[in-house]
Protein backbone atom coordinates (compact mmCIF):
# COMPACT_ATOMS: atom_id res chain seq x y z
CA UNK A 1 0.00 0.00 0.00
CA UNK A 2 2.78 2.22 1.17
CA UNK A 3 6.69 1.69 -0.05
CA UNK A 4 9.40 3.86 0.87
CA UNK A 5 12.19 3.62 -1.52
CA UNK A 6 15.53 5.06 -0.23
CA UNK A 7 14.19 7.87 0.47
CA UNK A 8 15.63 11.43 1.68
CA UNK A 9 14.02 14.23 2.32
CA UNK A 10 16.56 18.03 2.73
CA UNK A 11 15.09 21.55 3.96
CA UNK A 12 17.87 23.45 2.98
CA UNK A 13 20.52 22.16 5.35
CA UNK A 14 18.53 20.13 7.76
CA UNK A 15 18.25 16.90 7.65
CA UNK A 16 13.99 15.39 7.21
CA UNK A 17 14.60 11.77 6.23
CA UNK A 18 17.89 9.90 5.85
CA UNK A 19 17.32 6.96 3.53
CA UNK A 20 14.43 5.92 4.64
CA UNK A 21 13.00 2.24 3.43
CA UNK A 22 9.86 1.24 4.83
CA UNK A 23 6.53 -0.39 3.89
CA UNK A 24 2.85 -0.45 5.17
CA UNK A 25 0.34 -2.86 4.30
CA UNK A 26 -3.51 -2.98 3.18
CA UNK A 27 -5.05 -2.89 6.01
CA UNK A 28 -2.01 -2.30 8.92
CA UNK A 29 -1.71 -0.24 11.84
CA UNK A 30 1.44 1.46 12.19
CA UNK A 31 2.36 4.10 14.84
CA UNK A 32 5.56 6.61 14.02
CA UNK A 33 6.73 7.99 17.49
CA UNK A 34 9.41 10.75 17.34
CA UNK A 35 9.63 14.47 19.53
CA UNK A 36 8.71 17.36 17.98
CA UNK A 37 10.19 18.08 14.56
CA UNK A 38 11.86 14.64 14.03
CA UNK A 39 10.20 14.59 10.90
CA UNK A 40 6.72 12.71 11.01
CA UNK A 41 4.78 15.36 9.44
CA UNK A 42 6.92 15.73 6.61
CA UNK A 43 6.87 11.56 6.46
CA UNK A 44 3.00 12.48 6.11
CA UNK A 45 3.06 14.86 3.77
CA UNK A 46 5.24 13.04 1.58
CA UNK A 47 2.61 10.43 1.37
CA UNK A 48 -0.06 12.90 0.31
CA UNK A 49 2.45 14.58 -1.73
CA UNK A 50 2.02 18.17 -0.31
CA UNK A 51 5.92 18.10 -0.56
CA UNK A 52 8.47 16.42 -2.83
CA UNK A 53 11.42 13.92 -1.44
CA UNK A 54 14.98 15.32 -2.18
CA UNK A 55 15.64 11.77 -3.46
CA UNK A 56 14.17 8.07 -2.94
CA UNK A 57 10.69 6.62 -4.58
CA UNK A 58 7.58 6.71 -2.55
CA UNK A 59 4.42 4.51 -3.68
CA UNK A 60 1.11 5.01 -2.70
CA UNK A 61 -1.32 2.44 -4.02
CA UNK A 62 -1.25 2.66 -7.60
CA UNK A 63 0.99 6.08 -7.44
CA UNK A 64 4.66 5.65 -8.05
CA UNK A 65 7.44 7.77 -7.31
CA UNK A 66 8.24 10.91 -8.86
CA UNK A 67 7.03 14.50 -9.49
CA UNK A 68 2.57 13.84 -10.03
CA UNK A 69 0.62 16.42 -11.85
CA UNK A 70 -1.27 18.58 -10.00
CA UNK A 71 -4.62 16.51 -11.61
CA UNK A 72 -3.01 13.39 -9.82
CA UNK A 73 -2.01 14.36 -6.53
CA UNK A 74 -5.65 15.16 -6.11
CA UNK A 75 -6.86 11.94 -7.20
CA UNK A 76 -4.06 10.10 -4.90
CA UNK A 77 -5.12 12.27 -1.87
CA UNK A 78 -9.18 11.58 -2.24
CA UNK A 79 -7.92 8.02 -1.75
CA UNK A 80 -6.74 8.89 1.80
CA UNK A 81 -8.62 10.14 4.60
CA UNK A 82 -6.20 12.39 6.43
CA UNK A 83 -6.88 14.14 10.29
CA UNK A 84 -4.59 16.56 11.15
CA UNK A 85 -3.85 18.32 15.33
CA UNK A 86 -5.38 22.03 14.33
CA UNK A 87 -8.87 19.79 12.64
CA UNK A 88 -8.33 21.83 9.22
CA UNK A 89 -12.09 22.57 9.16
CA UNK A 90 -13.54 25.24 7.37
CA UNK A 91 -14.70 27.71 9.71
CA UNK A 92 -17.91 29.48 7.81
CA UNK A 93 -19.54 25.52 7.09
CA UNK A 94 -21.62 23.42 9.46
CA UNK A 95 -20.23 19.98 10.55
CA UNK A 96 -22.21 18.94 7.91
CA UNK A 97 -21.35 20.88 5.14
CA UNK A 98 -17.80 19.98 6.29
CA UNK A 99 -17.93 16.41 6.22
CA UNK A 100 -20.20 16.48 2.65
CA UNK A 101 -16.97 18.85 1.40
CA UNK A 102 -15.18 15.32 0.96
CA UNK A 103 -17.92 13.52 -1.08
CA UNK A 104 -18.54 16.50 -2.94
CA UNK A 105 -14.70 16.91 -3.80
CA UNK A 106 -14.56 13.10 -4.27
CA UNK A 107 -16.94 13.61 -7.55
CA UNK A 108 -18.88 10.08 -6.86
CA UNK A 109 -21.68 11.09 -5.47
CA UNK A 110 -24.83 12.94 -6.56
CA UNK A 111 -26.29 15.86 -4.13
CA UNK A 112 -28.96 12.90 -2.81
CA UNK A 113 -26.56 10.66 -2.03
CA UNK A 114 -24.53 13.14 0.32
CA UNK A 115 -26.83 13.50 2.92
CA UNK A 116 -27.28 9.87 4.03
CA UNK A 117 -24.00 9.41 3.72
CA UNK A 118 -22.31 12.45 6.10
CA UNK A 119 -25.39 11.79 8.60
CA UNK A 120 -24.06 7.80 8.89
CA UNK A 121 -20.47 9.23 9.00
CA UNK A 122 -21.41 11.96 11.96
CA UNK A 123 -23.53 9.07 13.86
CA UNK A 124 -20.39 6.78 13.61
CA UNK A 125 -18.54 9.37 15.49
CA UNK A 126 -21.37 10.65 17.57
CA UNK A 127 -22.02 14.20 16.20
CA UNK A 128 -24.97 13.33 14.38
CA UNK A 129 -26.55 16.04 17.25
CA UNK A 130 -24.29 18.84 16.48
CA UNK A 131 -24.77 18.50 12.64
CA UNK A 132 -25.50 21.86 11.90
CA UNK A 133 -23.47 23.98 14.42
CA UNK A 134 -20.51 25.65 13.01
CA UNK A 135 -16.65 24.45 13.79
CA UNK A 136 -16.37 27.38 16.60
CA UNK A 137 -19.43 25.98 18.54
CA UNK A 138 -17.63 22.70 19.19
CA UNK A 139 -15.05 21.86 22.04
CA UNK A 140 -11.44 20.76 20.38
CA UNK A 141 -12.46 17.04 20.71
CA UNK A 142 -15.89 17.50 18.86
CA UNK A 143 -13.65 19.12 16.16
CA UNK A 144 -11.47 16.67 15.89
CA UNK A 145 -14.14 13.95 15.96
CA UNK A 146 -15.75 16.19 13.12
CA UNK A 147 -12.44 15.88 11.35
CA UNK A 148 -12.46 12.11 11.51
CA UNK A 149 -15.72 12.42 10.39
CA UNK A 150 -14.67 13.65 6.91
CA UNK A 151 -11.78 11.38 6.67
CA UNK A 152 -13.95 8.32 7.00
CA UNK A 153 -16.76 9.70 4.78
CA UNK A 154 -15.51 8.66 1.21
CA UNK A 155 -14.18 4.83 3.21
CA UNK A 156 -10.44 5.55 2.57
CA UNK A 157 -8.69 2.31 2.50
CA UNK A 158 -5.73 4.72 4.18
CA UNK A 159 -5.89 6.99 7.29
CA UNK A 160 -3.05 8.98 7.87
CA UNK A 161 -3.70 10.96 11.39
CA UNK A 162 -0.95 13.43 12.21
CA UNK A 163 -0.77 14.20 16.11
CA UNK A 164 -4.51 13.75 16.29
CA UNK A 165 -5.09 14.37 19.84
CA UNK A 166 -2.01 16.82 20.08
CA UNK A 167 -4.64 20.12 20.93
CA UNK A 168 -7.33 17.52 23.54
CA UNK A 169 -7.64 16.95 26.83
CA UNK A 170 -7.25 13.71 28.17
CA UNK A 171 -10.92 12.57 27.64
CA UNK A 172 -11.62 13.84 24.37
CA UNK A 173 -7.85 12.00 23.06
CA UNK A 174 -9.32 8.71 24.80
CA UNK A 175 -12.56 9.15 22.89
CA UNK A 176 -10.89 9.86 19.51
CA UNK A 177 -8.08 6.80 19.77
CA UNK A 178 -11.07 4.81 20.67
CA UNK A 179 -12.98 6.35 17.01
CA UNK A 180 -9.57 5.25 15.21
CA UNK A 181 -9.14 1.96 16.60
CA UNK A 182 -12.57 0.97 15.55
CA UNK A 183 -11.92 2.37 12.10
CA UNK A 184 -8.94 0.71 11.50
CA UNK A 185 -10.61 -2.76 12.63
CA UNK A 186 -13.32 -2.16 10.33
CA UNK A 187 -10.49 -2.81 7.60
CA UNK A 188 -9.34 0.73 7.04
CA UNK A 189 -5.45 0.45 7.66
CA UNK A 190 -3.64 3.66 9.99
CA UNK A 191 -0.55 5.39 10.36
CA UNK A 192 -0.35 7.65 12.89
CA UNK A 193 2.07 9.94 13.84
CA UNK A 194 2.27 11.26 17.34
CA UNK A 195 5.04 12.38 19.85
CA UNK A 196 3.57 10.29 22.80
CA UNK A 197 3.82 6.77 23.76
CA UNK A 198 0.55 6.97 25.51
CA UNK A 199 -0.68 6.88 22.66
CA UNK A 200 1.05 4.69 20.51
CA UNK A 201 0.43 2.46 23.35
CA UNK A 202 -3.07 2.67 22.73
CA UNK A 203 -3.04 2.47 19.27
CA UNK A 204 -1.28 -0.90 19.02
CA UNK A 205 -0.04 -2.27 15.98
CA UNK A 206 3.44 -1.68 14.27
CA UNK A 207 5.35 0.81 16.29
CA UNK A 208 8.64 3.10 14.54
CA UNK A 209 10.89 5.98 16.17
CA UNK A 210 11.65 8.50 14.14
CA UNK A 211 15.07 9.73 14.94
CA UNK A 212 17.97 11.71 13.50
CA UNK A 213 15.81 11.32 10.18
CA UNK A 214 16.28 7.54 10.40
CA UNK A 215 12.93 5.08 10.73
CA UNK A 216 13.60 2.36 13.05
CA UNK A 217 10.96 -0.40 13.77
CA UNK A 218 10.33 -0.66 17.60
CA UNK A 219 10.42 2.32 20.48
CA UNK A 220 10.03 3.07 23.73
CA UNK A 221 7.20 1.56 25.90
CA UNK A 222 6.20 -0.92 23.36
CA UNK A 223 4.05 -2.76 25.77
CA UNK A 224 -0.02 -1.68 24.29
CA UNK A 225 -2.34 -0.93 26.99
CA UNK A 226 -6.28 -0.68 26.29
CA UNK A 227 -8.51 2.67 25.73
CA UNK A 228 -9.92 2.96 28.91
CA UNK A 229 -6.44 2.54 30.89
CA UNK A 230 -4.90 4.79 28.70
CA UNK A 231 -6.90 7.75 28.39
CA UNK A 232 -5.74 9.31 31.87
CA UNK A 233 -2.47 9.73 30.40
CA UNK A 234 -3.33 10.99 27.02
CA UNK B 1 -23.01 18.65 -7.68
CA UNK B 2 -24.52 21.19 -9.75
CA UNK B 3 -26.45 22.15 -6.76
CA UNK B 4 -23.38 22.53 -4.33
CA UNK B 5 -21.40 24.95 -6.96
CA UNK B 6 -24.76 27.16 -7.19
CA UNK B 7 -24.55 27.45 -3.32
CA UNK B 8 -20.88 27.95 -2.83
CA UNK B 9 -21.16 30.66 -5.56
CA UNK B 10 -23.90 32.46 -3.71
CA UNK B 11 -22.33 31.69 -0.38
CA UNK B 12 -19.19 33.10 -1.55
CA UNK B 13 -20.86 36.12 -3.26
CA UNK B 14 -22.99 37.01 -0.17
CA UNK B 15 -19.53 36.81 2.14
CA UNK B 16 -18.24 39.44 -0.13
CA UNK B 17 -20.92 41.91 -0.93
CA UNK B 18 -18.88 45.02 -0.76
CA UNK B 19 -16.45 43.56 -3.28
CA UNK B 20 -19.12 41.79 -5.63
CA UNK B 21 -21.01 45.63 -5.71
CA UNK B 22 -18.15 47.24 -6.74
CA UNK B 23 -17.06 44.66 -9.00
CA UNK B 24 -20.59 44.40 -10.78
CA UNK B 25 -20.76 48.48 -10.32
CA UNK B 26 -17.13 48.33 -12.42
CA UNK B 27 -17.95 45.90 -15.32
CA UNK B 28 -21.41 48.02 -15.38
CA UNK B 29 -19.13 50.87 -16.21
CA UNK B 30 -17.00 49.47 -18.45
CA UNK B 31 -19.87 47.60 -20.27
CA UNK B 32 -21.94 50.84 -20.67
CA UNK B 33 -19.49 52.54 -21.90
CA UNK B 34 -18.60 49.65 -24.91
CA UNK B 35 -22.54 49.73 -25.49
CA UNK B 36 -22.26 53.23 -25.72
CA UNK B 37 -20.34 52.71 -29.09
CA UNK B 38 -22.35 49.77 -29.98
CA UNK B 39 -25.34 51.97 -29.88
CA UNK B 40 -23.61 54.52 -32.25
CA UNK B 41 -22.20 51.88 -34.30
CA UNK B 42 -25.86 50.54 -34.72
CA UNK B 43 -27.42 54.12 -35.24
CA UNK B 44 -24.89 54.77 -37.93
CA UNK B 45 -25.11 51.53 -40.10
CA UNK B 46 -29.16 52.34 -40.00
CA UNK B 47 -28.08 56.00 -41.23
CA UNK B 48 -25.77 54.19 -43.91
CA UNK B 49 -28.08 52.02 -44.71
CA UNK B 50 -30.52 54.69 -45.53
CA UNK B 51 -28.32 56.88 -47.37
CA UNK B 52 -26.57 53.89 -48.97
CA UNK B 53 -30.25 52.85 -50.17
CA UNK B 54 -30.23 56.51 -52.37
CA UNK B 55 -26.76 56.01 -54.06
CA UNK B 56 -27.29 55.78 -57.27
CA UNK B 57 -25.10 55.64 -60.27
CA UNK B 58 -25.78 57.87 -63.64
CA UNK B 59 -24.91 57.24 -67.44
CA UNK B 60 -24.52 59.69 -69.62
CA UNK B 61 -25.85 58.45 -72.94
CA UNK B 62 -24.46 59.34 -76.60
CA UNK B 63 -26.45 61.33 -78.73
CA UNK B 64 -26.57 58.85 -81.59
CA UNK B 65 -27.53 55.86 -79.29
CA UNK B 66 -30.97 54.46 -81.27
CA UNK B 67 -33.79 52.58 -78.84
CA UNK B 68 -32.31 48.62 -80.00
CA UNK B 69 -28.72 50.16 -78.61
CA UNK B 70 -30.84 51.49 -75.53
CA UNK B 71 -32.90 48.67 -74.75
CA UNK B 72 -29.87 45.93 -75.08
CA UNK B 73 -27.88 48.26 -72.68
CA UNK B 74 -30.98 48.65 -70.69
CA UNK B 75 -30.50 44.93 -70.12
CA UNK B 76 -26.99 44.28 -69.50
CA UNK B 77 -27.27 47.12 -67.17
CA UNK B 78 -29.94 45.08 -64.69
CA UNK B 79 -27.88 42.13 -65.25
CA UNK B 80 -25.01 43.13 -64.04
CA UNK B 81 -25.51 46.42 -62.05
CA UNK B 82 -28.79 46.87 -60.97
CA UNK B 83 -32.25 48.45 -61.53
CA UNK B 84 -31.74 51.05 -64.78
CA UNK B 85 -34.44 54.14 -65.25
CA UNK B 86 -33.96 55.80 -68.65
CA UNK B 87 -34.53 59.47 -68.90
CA UNK B 88 -34.67 61.51 -71.59
CA UNK B 89 -33.19 64.40 -73.13
CA UNK B 90 -36.80 66.18 -72.50
CA UNK B 91 -36.96 64.66 -69.02
CA UNK B 92 -33.69 66.02 -68.41
CA UNK B 93 -34.17 69.72 -69.34
CA UNK B 94 -37.81 69.80 -67.38
CA UNK B 95 -35.97 68.45 -64.35
CA UNK B 96 -33.70 70.72 -64.94
CA UNK B 97 -35.82 73.47 -65.20
CA UNK B 98 -37.84 72.19 -62.03
CA UNK B 99 -34.73 72.32 -59.77
CA UNK B 100 -33.82 75.69 -61.22
CA UNK B 101 -37.42 77.16 -60.80
CA UNK B 102 -36.94 80.38 -62.30
CA UNK B 103 -37.35 80.20 -65.90
CA UNK B 104 -35.63 83.27 -66.61
CA UNK B 105 -32.23 82.00 -65.90
CA UNK B 106 -32.74 79.53 -68.51
CA UNK B 107 -34.10 81.82 -71.47
CA UNK B 108 -30.76 82.31 -72.78
CA UNK B 109 -30.29 78.45 -73.53
CA UNK B 110 -31.25 77.96 -77.04
CA UNK B 111 -30.82 74.17 -77.65
CA UNK B 112 -31.84 71.21 -74.83
CA UNK B 113 -28.03 70.93 -73.72
CA UNK B 114 -28.93 67.68 -71.60
CA UNK B 115 -27.54 64.58 -72.64
CA UNK B 116 -30.51 61.64 -72.14
CA UNK B 117 -29.10 59.03 -69.41
CA UNK B 118 -29.84 56.19 -67.66
CA UNK B 119 -30.63 56.11 -63.19
CA UNK B 120 -29.20 52.91 -62.25
CA UNK B 121 -30.10 51.88 -58.37
CA UNK B 122 -27.13 49.56 -57.66
CA UNK B 123 -27.46 46.18 -56.11
CA UNK B 124 -26.60 46.12 -52.93
CA UNK B 125 -23.21 44.45 -53.13
CA UNK B 126 -22.06 47.47 -54.95
CA UNK B 127 -22.98 50.19 -52.77
CA UNK B 128 -18.98 50.57 -51.49
CA UNK B 129 -16.38 52.84 -52.76
CA UNK B 130 -14.48 50.22 -54.40
CA UNK B 131 -17.71 48.22 -56.24
CA UNK B 132 -18.62 51.33 -57.52
CA UNK B 133 -15.52 52.75 -59.02
CA UNK B 134 -15.12 49.34 -60.39
CA UNK B 135 -18.71 49.29 -62.08
CA UNK B 136 -18.29 52.85 -62.99
CA UNK B 137 -15.68 51.60 -65.35
CA UNK B 138 -17.21 48.77 -66.72
CA UNK B 139 -20.18 50.81 -67.49
CA UNK B 140 -17.98 53.30 -69.16
CA UNK B 141 -16.45 50.57 -71.93
CA UNK B 142 -20.06 50.33 -73.32
CA UNK B 143 -19.55 52.34 -76.73
CA UNK B 144 -23.32 53.91 -76.14
CA UNK B 145 -21.78 55.79 -73.17
CA UNK B 146 -20.70 59.16 -73.33
CA UNK B 147 -20.31 59.51 -69.28
CA UNK B 148 -20.43 57.87 -65.99
CA UNK B 149 -21.06 59.84 -62.85
CA UNK B 150 -21.35 58.13 -59.03
CA UNK B 151 -20.31 60.88 -56.24
CA UNK B 152 -17.27 59.18 -56.15
CA UNK B 153 -15.80 61.34 -53.13
CA UNK B 154 -19.02 61.40 -51.24
CA UNK B 155 -19.39 57.78 -51.62
CA UNK B 156 -15.06 57.52 -50.44
CA UNK B 157 -15.78 59.64 -47.44
CA UNK B 158 -19.26 58.01 -46.75
CA UNK B 159 -17.67 54.32 -46.73
CA UNK B 160 -14.57 55.69 -44.29
CA UNK B 161 -17.21 56.92 -41.85
CA UNK B 162 -19.10 53.89 -41.52
CA UNK B 163 -15.65 51.97 -41.25
CA UNK B 164 -14.24 54.39 -38.57
CA UNK B 165 -17.24 53.94 -36.76
CA UNK B 166 -17.30 50.61 -36.93
CA UNK B 167 -13.59 50.46 -35.64
CA UNK B 168 -14.23 52.58 -32.92
CA UNK B 169 -17.15 50.21 -32.26
CA UNK B 170 -14.51 47.43 -31.92
CA UNK B 171 -12.05 49.09 -30.44
CA UNK B 172 -14.46 50.11 -27.69
CA UNK B 173 -14.86 46.34 -27.18
CA UNK B 174 -11.49 45.33 -27.45
CA UNK B 175 -10.63 48.07 -24.33
CA UNK B 176 -13.63 46.92 -22.22
CA UNK B 177 -12.74 43.21 -22.79
CA UNK B 178 -9.18 44.39 -21.34
CA UNK B 179 -10.49 45.98 -18.67
CA UNK B 180 -12.99 42.85 -17.79
CA UNK B 181 -10.03 40.86 -17.77
CA UNK B 182 -7.82 43.59 -14.94
CA UNK B 183 -11.39 43.61 -13.20
CA UNK B 184 -12.20 40.29 -13.02
CA UNK B 185 -8.69 39.42 -12.17
CA UNK B 186 -8.34 41.69 -9.11
CA UNK B 187 -11.99 40.71 -8.20
CA UNK B 188 -10.85 36.86 -8.33
CA UNK B 189 -7.58 37.40 -6.40
CA UNK B 190 -9.22 39.19 -3.66
CA UNK B 191 -12.10 36.97 -2.95
CA UNK B 192 -9.61 33.56 -3.34
CA UNK B 193 -7.05 34.88 -0.85
CA UNK B 194 -9.54 35.99 1.70
CA UNK B 195 -10.29 32.47 1.17
CA UNK B 196 -6.79 31.44 0.59
CA UNK B 197 -6.92 28.78 4.07
CA UNK B 198 -9.93 26.81 2.65
CA UNK B 199 -8.51 26.60 -0.63
CA UNK B 200 -5.68 24.89 1.09
CA UNK B 201 -8.08 22.69 2.99
CA UNK B 202 -9.58 21.62 -0.22
CA UNK B 203 -6.58 20.94 -2.12
CA UNK B 204 -5.34 18.79 0.49
CA UNK B 205 -8.69 17.08 0.91
CA UNK B 206 -7.66 15.96 -3.05
CA UNK B 207 -10.02 18.71 -4.47
CA UNK B 208 -9.44 19.06 -8.09
CA UNK B 209 -8.62 22.66 -9.32
CA UNK B 210 -11.64 22.75 -11.12
CA UNK B 211 -13.77 22.07 -8.49
CA UNK B 212 -12.15 24.69 -6.14
CA UNK B 213 -12.44 27.33 -9.14
CA UNK B 214 -16.09 26.32 -10.68
CA UNK B 215 -17.86 28.55 -7.80
CA UNK B 216 -15.56 31.20 -8.17
CA UNK B 217 -15.95 31.01 -12.11
CA UNK B 218 -19.69 31.02 -11.54
CA UNK B 219 -19.82 33.77 -9.08
CA UNK B 220 -17.64 35.91 -11.89
CA UNK B 221 -20.19 35.10 -14.24
CA UNK B 222 -22.91 36.49 -11.96
CA UNK B 223 -21.45 39.54 -11.54
CA UNK B 224 -20.66 40.02 -15.32
CA UNK B 225 -24.73 39.24 -15.96
CA UNK B 226 -26.17 41.60 -13.70
CA UNK B 227 -23.65 44.05 -14.83
CA UNK B 228 -24.33 43.69 -18.39
CA UNK B 229 -27.98 43.91 -17.40
CA UNK B 230 -27.21 47.13 -15.61
CA UNK B 231 -25.51 48.74 -18.51
CA UNK B 232 -28.36 47.65 -20.87
CA UNK B 233 -30.72 49.20 -19.00
CA UNK B 234 -28.53 52.42 -18.75
CA UNK B 235 -27.92 52.09 -22.52
CA UNK B 236 -31.72 52.25 -22.73
CA UNK B 237 -32.28 55.12 -20.62
CA UNK B 238 -29.72 56.92 -22.65
CA UNK B 239 -31.43 56.00 -25.95
CA UNK B 240 -34.45 57.27 -24.04
CA UNK B 241 -33.59 60.40 -23.27
CA UNK B 242 -32.24 61.13 -26.52
CA UNK B 243 -34.87 59.93 -28.77
CA UNK B 244 -36.22 62.66 -28.52
CA UNK B 245 -33.96 65.30 -29.79
CA UNK B 246 -31.92 62.83 -32.32
CA UNK B 247 -34.90 61.37 -34.52
CA UNK B 248 -34.46 58.20 -35.61
CA UNK B 249 -31.74 56.76 -32.96
CA UNK B 250 -33.19 53.43 -31.78
CA UNK B 251 -32.49 50.96 -29.31
CA UNK B 252 -29.67 48.25 -29.70
CA UNK B 253 -31.95 45.14 -31.83
CA UNK B 254 -32.54 41.76 -29.60
CA UNK B 255 -29.99 39.69 -31.54
CA UNK B 256 -27.74 42.71 -30.86
CA UNK B 257 -28.26 42.74 -27.15
CA UNK B 258 -28.36 39.42 -26.81
CA UNK B 259 -24.52 39.06 -28.65
CA UNK B 260 -23.61 42.05 -25.99
CA UNK B 261 -24.70 40.27 -22.89
CA UNK B 262 -23.27 37.17 -24.72
CA UNK B 263 -19.84 38.40 -25.40
CA UNK B 264 -19.51 39.70 -22.35
CA UNK B 265 -20.25 36.59 -20.31
CA UNK B 266 -17.67 34.74 -22.51
CA UNK B 267 -15.35 37.10 -22.27
CA UNK B 268 -14.95 37.19 -18.33
CA UNK B 269 -15.58 32.96 -18.56
CA UNK B 270 -11.93 32.71 -20.41
CA UNK B 271 -10.46 35.85 -18.17
CA UNK B 272 -11.49 34.25 -14.91
CA UNK B 273 -10.93 30.44 -15.87
CA UNK B 274 -7.26 32.71 -16.89
CA UNK B 275 -7.42 34.49 -13.83
CA UNK B 276 -8.20 31.10 -11.02
CA UNK B 277 -5.80 28.56 -13.17
CA UNK B 278 -2.89 31.35 -12.42
CA UNK B 279 -4.27 32.25 -8.93
CA UNK B 280 -4.56 28.92 -7.92
CA UNK B 281 -1.35 27.69 -9.03
CA UNK B 282 0.25 30.51 -6.74
CA UNK B 283 -1.41 29.30 -3.77
CA UNK B 284 0.79 26.25 -4.43
CA UNK B 285 -0.27 22.20 -4.34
Amino acid sequence: MIAFEHVTKRYGERLALDDVTWRMEEGECAVVLGHSAAGKTTLLRLITHETQPTSGVITVGTFRGGRLSRSHRALLRRTIGVIYEDFRLLADRTVFENVALALHISGQHTDADVVPKVLRALQEVGLEPHRDLLPAELSFGERQRCAIARAIVNRPALILADEPTGALEPKSAAEVLSLLLRIHHEGAALLLGTTRTEVANVIGGRRYLLEDGRLREGGPGSMPVSVAQGAGGL
Amino acid sequence: MHLYFWREAWRSFRAHRGLAVTSVLSLAALLTLSGIFLLLDHNARQALAAIGDRREMIVYLKDEVSDTQLALLMDKIRQYFGEPTYMDRKQAWEELQEQIGDPDLLSGVEDNPLPASIHVRLKPELLNYAAMEQAAKQVQEFPEVEDVRYGAEYVRRLDEFSAGMATAAWAAGAMAALAIVLVLYNTLRLTVVARRQQVEIMLRLGASDRFIATPYLMEALMHTTLAAGVALGLIFALQQALASRLSGLTFLPLPWALGFVGAAIAVAWVASAAALTRILRAIGS
